[in-house]
């Protein structure tokens, strides 16, 4: 069967060429668009998860951007039973030079650490540390301009979070400046896990404008994220659909001019089934093929991507084993289920047109 | 051995079959004649089974083809088909195209078959690589290769010239020879009258 399959499918060379494109080009956005909508959430949750059990943002406020929330409860929190430590954080995007739009974290003294250095020191009061990937855009200035205000650059940073290699970092004075602000979330670890719920309620009970939130809650709730996993589901489906209509169509131009193969096939007596795993199975193999080279494909652009300067280490897709899987599995259900339409009217063909006339 | 019964057949409202009753005995040769539009291409399709008639029956070895369950496996091992194109798949080799009608047939007996219709040497050639000629005997080992009891042909000789349809026409009466039932569609009166028993159809009645 496999072998027939394939003798068929180098016998409709361009049907099948493609047909095999289209698959591609559906399988690739399908990969493209999911792993950089899970890169992005990856990157920022992981930025929010790499320092503190508990967040606390303004409350009812519905994006971190807009969240203000006064720094001095730092000192309050702190006093609190079986905290460790505390780091506040401004979250925000401006101009610098050239670049249209860059992310600017305004972060504590303690929270430095997390920006591991490979130029310089860490900055002070009027400098900045900027990440890798805008540094050589920047062209080894010695200073840059951010809101109107000059700030020297202390030094470099590496984060393994690639979203922050295309920001800069100064300390939260500056950055509350810049963006009129106190601190945009607090950062607060516990010293006994059990502890964070009990913790929370404290915190919350501190003032009535904050919203005290387990770091896993407030990811896992983070409407962000859902708006970019449905915004990334619907592209997917849509690029999926493309696909399905892509086969369907030009499936059924090839069934058409094999009308007398499965003519010839239905008067001596081959089952329609059999006939509907014919056309199953070159399908199948399409998409198996497809996917081999939708994968290989999507890592070339992914690591383009990934090295653009123009995209300044922002999107940074990842395409891990769970999502390869499920690229594979919806590969294959595009693959059947755009065949099945073509194969059953395959299946159908009426020997009688082999007889009457020359209608084929 | 093939007997109908009061057959009629319409499509829509053109009626090309009119209450046709006849009976084809075991190892006889027939030839259904008629012009164009005569009734002769749809009587073919109803006696081999692919067209189920308007009205009437039709038995084959006494029994009822609408009794017939597994219609497909009837047709696969009773019934040989020849037509006036030779429909060989073209990505397939001859031996290729023999086996999609007996899967389990051995390159020996496809080899055994073809020397008995003198085309050993084309088994594993692709149909654009041979003769039209060959072509059409490859379609008749094609149709032979369940040793069936009947076959139809419609205008099996109706793409070859004259020294090749001399060719096929020996093969056919061969078969009869053997015990095979033959049934052929022709409008070639100089073919249809080497044949023992003619059929004439004429505005779908005989």
């Amino acid at each position: 069967m496999i072998s027939s399959a394939l003798k068929a499918l180098k016998a409709n060379r361009l049907k099948t060429t493609l047909i095999y494109l289209s698959l591609i080009f559906s399988i690739t956005s399908i990969f493209l668009i999911s792993s950089i909508s899970n890169g992005i959430i990856s990157m920022y949750s992981s930025m929010l998860r790499s320092d503190g059990d508990i967040i606390i943002t303004q409350a009812k406020i519905s994006d971190t951007f807009f969240s203000n929330v006064d720094i001095n409860l730092i000192e309050k929190i702190n006093k609190l039973s079986n905290i460790k430590d505390s780091s506040a954080i401004i979250v925000g995007a401006s101009p610098v030079e050239k670049l249209p739009i860059v992310a600017v974290y305004g972060v504590t003294k303690n929270r430095f650490i997390n920006y591991k250095l490979i130029q310089g020191t860490y900055s002070k009061e009027n400098e900045v540390l900027v990440g890798h990937s805008i540094y050589k855009q920047l062209q080894n200035k010695n200073s840059i301009e951010i809101a109107n205000k000059t700030f020297n650059i202390s030094g470099v940073f590496e984060s393994s979070i690639g979203f922050e290699n295309g920001g800069v970092v100064l300390n939260i004075k500056d950055a509350g400046e810049i963006f009129n602000k106190s601190a945009s979330m607090i950062m607060v670890n516990s010293k006994i896990d059990t502890e964070i719920e009990n913790l929370i309620k404290d915190i919350n009970s501190l003032s009535s404008k904050i919203e005290a939130k387990s770091t896993d809650s407030f990811v896992d709730n983070y409407n962000q994220f859902k708006i970019i996993q449905i915004s990334s589901n619907a592209i997917s489906f849509i690029a999926f659909a493309m696909g399905l209509l892509g086969i369907v169509s030009i499936l059924s131009i090839t069934i058409n001019q094999r009308k007398s193969e499965f003519g010839i096939k239905r008067a001596i007596g081959i089952p329609m089934k059999k006939i509907v795993y014919q056309i199953m199975s070159e399908s199948f193999i399409l998409g198996f093929f497809s996917f081999i080279s939708a994968f290989f494909l999507s890592h070339i652009i992914l690591f383009f991507i990934k090295n653009s300067s123009h995209l300044q280490g922002y999107v940074n897709g990842e395409i891990t084993s769970t999502l390869a899987l499920y690229v594979f599995f919806t590969s294959m259900v595009m693959a059947i289920s755009g065949a099945v339409i073509p194969a059953l009217n395959a299946a159908k063909t009426d020997p009688v047109i082999l007889i009457q006339g020359n209608k084929i | 051995m093939i007997k109908a019964q009061n057959i009629s057949h319409s499509y829509d409202n053109d009626i090309a079959l009119k209450n046709i009753n006849f009976e084809i005995k075991k190892g006889e040769f027939v030839s259904i004649v008629g012009e164009s539009g005569s009734g002769k291409s749809t009587l073919l399709s109803i006696l081999s089974t692919l067209l189920n008639p308007t009205s009437g029956k039709v038995y084959f070895e006494d029994i009822d083809f609408k009794d017939i369950k597994d219609i497909d496996t009837f047709r696969q091992k009773n019934i040989g088909f020849v037509f006036q194109f030779h429909y060989l798949i073209n990505y397939l080799t001859v031996k290729e195209n023999i086996q999609i009608a007996n899967e389990n047939a051995s390159k020996e007996e496809i080899e055994e078959l073809l020397e008995l219709l003198g085309i050993k040497n084309i088994i594993d050639k692709y149909p654009n690589e041979i003769s039209g000629g060959q072509r059409q005997r490859a379609a008749i080992a094609r149709a032979l290769i369940n040793n069936p009891k009947v076959i139809f042909a419609d205008e099996p000789t109706g793409n070859l010239d004259s020294m090749n349809s001399q060719n096929v026409f020996e093969i056919l009466k061969k078969l009869s020879e053997e015990g095979t039932t033959i049934i052929v569609a022709t409008h070639d009166m100089s073919l249809a009258s080497k044949i023992h028993r003619i059929v004439k159809v004429i505005d779908g009645q005989l």
